[in-house]
């Protein structure tokens, strides 16, 4: 095979190799039926039955909407308090050590006091998503505004560029590329911490449908679940690179495709 | 201090450097050591030295980046504490000074961001700037695409379209190849004789550049950094690549320049064995 | 107050079976920034006042309350046997991930074949949060430790693999090629050139798991119960003992600070080569 050949078929071997992985499960669990490992045909036979009704598309809408506002919240208050922090070493300095243990907070642990402080309704899902999704983001935007050049910041002293100038249209833009690497690790920390909550404490979202399937030994519904996380996890990955594409085509073009 | 400033009103100074001097740590070596002189209005000073002596420390302070240990800075008679809107920088490294996330036109538009004028009136001055550096066509481009040299005119135009009193220059044209940097040393030549008359402070180590560029050159020398030549090029204008630098003047200027950096090198080293 | 409230968090941290908290801080006092941790001590001690004018005990626990049961419960010996669980199937968990994420991130980063034939399979995957995963394990592995330890692992290995791919593919062309001119061979390549230089990257990786695993082990414990800090938090979040609640979350507050610390000053000695700065940018 010639060298470009090959180059082409990489991108379908995965696909081949995936496929083959497929059909070996499909193959084993139709030789030694276990409950515990169903078939991918019947999950997904199951699946399509599921899905497409109300009550889980209700449950998706609300996981949907937790993880839209907690998200929005939480990278909201990583940027602003990010570019804060990132433009005065003093500040930073004083809040590191207390940033630093926030950080090293397990998600989890905020979970039994939000229960207590919100609750078991949607304040309790939002307040824990958005603080899994703001320490990623705070630390990159410090990183991203730590990061801009001297001759920046040099320049933006000579055109008189005052401080609240300078943190939002100088330092914001600059620190965007990292921003946005901060977002894109937060993004799936939002869905972690959708999941454990809505393990925890919801009547309704997919992270409840899975758990409530498993009380219920439903197998291939909690296969299906879980697929129908993954595949959610990835759909908002590309959603996200799509629109990191667009907002940062200035930054691609200057360091090249590869590079960060 | 009245009677100064009117002496340099009558003189034509823009820029008055007095017994500056820096040092970085608290018993460190000084960066500089009581360095004076001035800058007349519309002259184009080379300040030209070998790496160490404390250019950069100086533009630094001239502009109000850095602040001196000693001394002060007069710019229209008036004390530079911070950095003053009068005075314009192109840095060495264009490529770090221009904002990569605007395109070329928004870069050299931005300085004026403040003014009473419309968007389309900015729009309309940054173009201009740029066709004056001899840019075409590449407004709605990114920094990132053009050349080098490309790049350290639009860093030029960006810094001349607030109208300066005082451009300074810090090795502006180190970065790039030597062909490029001809073209540039004459963008810059031009740029000053057409109708800008701007005031030009130009930092570098290139003694030949010096020489061609500049109405009168100030040689300095490392350790500590000190003035110790005022050359007055006293070349004509306007200045050709080929004629300038193969006339008998030329050489005088920076054979002049040459001894005098030689002479220090040679009086520290002989300080060192004693 | 002040007074009290230092003793409150010197005592238990003595108490601590693991000496790596008392060595962390060690490191952070001698690190300086004084002004940061007294700032901390000034939060803990506005929340404190918030808490007790506002009344607010019935929702929060004020942080001296907080300190006092987590001191006295370590001290009764009620929290120990717990912290021990944890940090028993967490370091089993991880030890597992890093011996999985290190050799397959060093096998696949080093054949393009193998990156391109496992790469539909491994974005599957990856996209599939761990604590996803717990329902799956328990019908797998039924509600003990095994089931942890998988759902640990799994989460764990991800950062290590993905940090492991990146270090080994990102190694400098030009040292495969000094390598290869001298004469080495492709798994002497591996083992010589590309492992060691893909170290920092993988350091970074580990790093980034220890402190995921540890999270997830305690929420794999909050979910489903058992001995260790989280199945403890779910029983004092049950029974509304809100000061030991907020004692536990201070303790793994703690812990994982104390990880990272811990880690980050054996990454920094042993890749002394490394500059300080590329191991901070992660």
């Amino acid at each position: 095979m010639t060298a470009s050949a090959a180059r082409a078929a990489r991108p379908l071997l995965g696909a081949a190799v995936f496929l083959a992985v497929l059909g070996l499960w499909q193959a084993e669990a139709r030789r030694h039926p276990s409950y515990l490992f169903p078939a991918a045909s019947a999950v997904l036979e199951r699946a399509s039955h599921v899905w497409p009704t109300s009550e889980f598309l209700s449950d998706v809408v609300s996981s949907l909407e937790r993880l839209g506002a907690g998200y929005v919240i939480g990278a909201g208050v990583g940027v602003a308090l990010g570019l804060v922090l990132g433009s005065s070493v003093g500040l930073r300095r004083l809040l590191e050590p207390l940033t630093e243990l926030l950080r090293a907070t397990p998600a989890i642990s905020i979970v039994p006091a939000a229960i207590v402080l919100f609750g078991l309704g949607e304040a309790m899902h939002v307040a824990v998503i958005a603080f899994a999704v703001c320490f990623p983001v705070l630390v990159n935007t410090v990183e991203g505004v730590r990061a801009v050049s001297p001759e920046v910041r040099d320049t933006a002293a000579m055109l008189q560029v005052g401080p609240v100038e300078r943190a939002v249209r100088i330092h914001l833009p600059a620190a965007l590329p990292q921003i946005f690497a901060g977002l894109r690790i937060a993004l799936s920390a939002a869905v972690i911490l959708l999941v454990i909550s809505e393990f925890v404490g919801a009547g309704d979202g997919v992270g409840h449908y899975i758990t409530f399937q498993q009380s219920q030994f439903n197998t291939e519904e909690v296969y299906g679940g879980i697929l129908f996380l993954g595949l959610l996890g990835y759909v908002l990955n590309r959603l996200f690179l799509v629109v990191e594409r667009r907002v940062l085509a200035w930054h691609y073009g200057a360091v090249g495709e590869s590079g960060r | 201090m009245p009677r100064a400033v009117e002496q340099e009103a009558h003189a034509g100074v823009v820029l008055r450097v007095d017994s500056l001097s820096k040092r970085y740590a608290e018993n460190g070596p000084p960066a500089l050591s009581d360095v004076a002189f001035e800058v007349r209005r519309g002259e184009l000073l080379a300040v030209v030295g070998p790496s160490g002596c404390g250019k950069t420390t100086l533009l630094r302070i001239v502009c109000g980046l850095t602040s001196a240990s000693a001394g002060t800075v007069f710019l229209d008679a008036r004390p530079v504490l911070r950095p003053p809107r009068e005075i314009a920088v192109v840095f060495q490294d264009y490529s770090r000074s221009l904002f990569p996330w605007l395109t070329v036109v928004r870069n050299v538009m931005f300085p004026l961001r403040r003014t009473q004028a419309s968007r389309a009136e900015r729009l309309a001055t940054a173009e201009a700037a740029l066709e004056e550096l001899g840019l075409r066509g590449v407004a709605r481009k990114y920094p990132w695409q053009l050349s080098g040299g490309m790049q350290q005119r639009v860093a030029i135009a960006r810094a001349l379209v607030s109208r300066p009193e005082i451009l300074l220059l810090d090795e502006p044209f180190a970065s790039v190849d030597a062909l490029t940097r001809a073209e540039l040393q004459d963008v810059l030549l031009r740029v000053h004789g057409e109708h800008r008359r701007v005031t030009i402070v130009h930092v570098t180590h290139d003694i030949d550049e010096a020489a061609y560029l500049a109405d009168r050159v100030l040689v300095m020398t490392p350790a500590p950094g000190r003035v110790v030549r005022l050359v007055d090029v006293e070349l004509p204008r306007p200045r050709a690549q080929t004629a300038t630098r193969s006339s008998d003047r030329f050489l005088a200027v920076r054979n002049e320049i040459q001894e005098a950096i030689t002479e220090q090198q040679a009086l520290q080293r002989g300080g060192e064995r004693q | 107050m002040a007074a009290a409230f230092g003793t409150g968090i010197v005592a238990p941290l003595s108490r601590v079976p693991k000496g790596t908290i008392v060595a962390g801080g060690a490191r952070i006092l001698k690190r300086g920034n004084l002004s940061g941790w007294l700032f901390v001590v000034l939060v803990a001690g506005l929340a404190e006042v918030i808490v007790r004018a506002g009344n607010l005990g019935d929702s929060v626990a004020a942080p001296s309350a907080a300190v006092r049961a987590l001191a006295s419960e370590l001290w009764a010996g009620r929290l120990s046997q717990a912290i021990v669980t944890t940090l028993h199937v967490y370091a089993e968990g991880l030890a597992v991930a890093i011996a999985i994420g290190v050799v397959a991130g060093i096998a696949i980063g080093s054949s393009r074949t193998l990156l391109a034939a496992s790469s539909v399979v491994l974005e599957f995957l990856r996209a599939v949060p761990a604590v996803a995963l717990i329902p799956l394990a328990i019908l797998w592995f039924g509600l003990g430790v095994p089931m942890h330890r998988f759902v640990i692992a799994y989460a764990a290995t991800w950062p290590i693999l993905i940090a492991t791919l990146y270090g080994v593919r990102g190694t400098d062309r030009l040292l495969h090629d000094v390598a290869r001119t001298a004469g080495e061979t492709r798994l002497g390549t591996v083992v010589r050139v590309t492992a060691p230089a893909a170290l920092p990257g993988i350091a970074a990786g580990i790093r980034l798991s220890a402190v995921i695993a540890l999270n997830v082990a305690v929420t794999v414990e909050f979910i489903n119960g058992g001995g260790g800090i989280g199945a403890y938090m779910q029983r004092q979040q049950n029974a509304y003992n809100l000061p030991e609640l907020y004692g536990a979350i201070v303790l793994t507050a703690l812990l994982g600070y104390a990880i990272h610390l811990t880690l980050r000053a054996a990454e920094q000695r042993a890749l002394f080569w490394v500059g300080e700065h590329r191991l901070e940018s992660r």
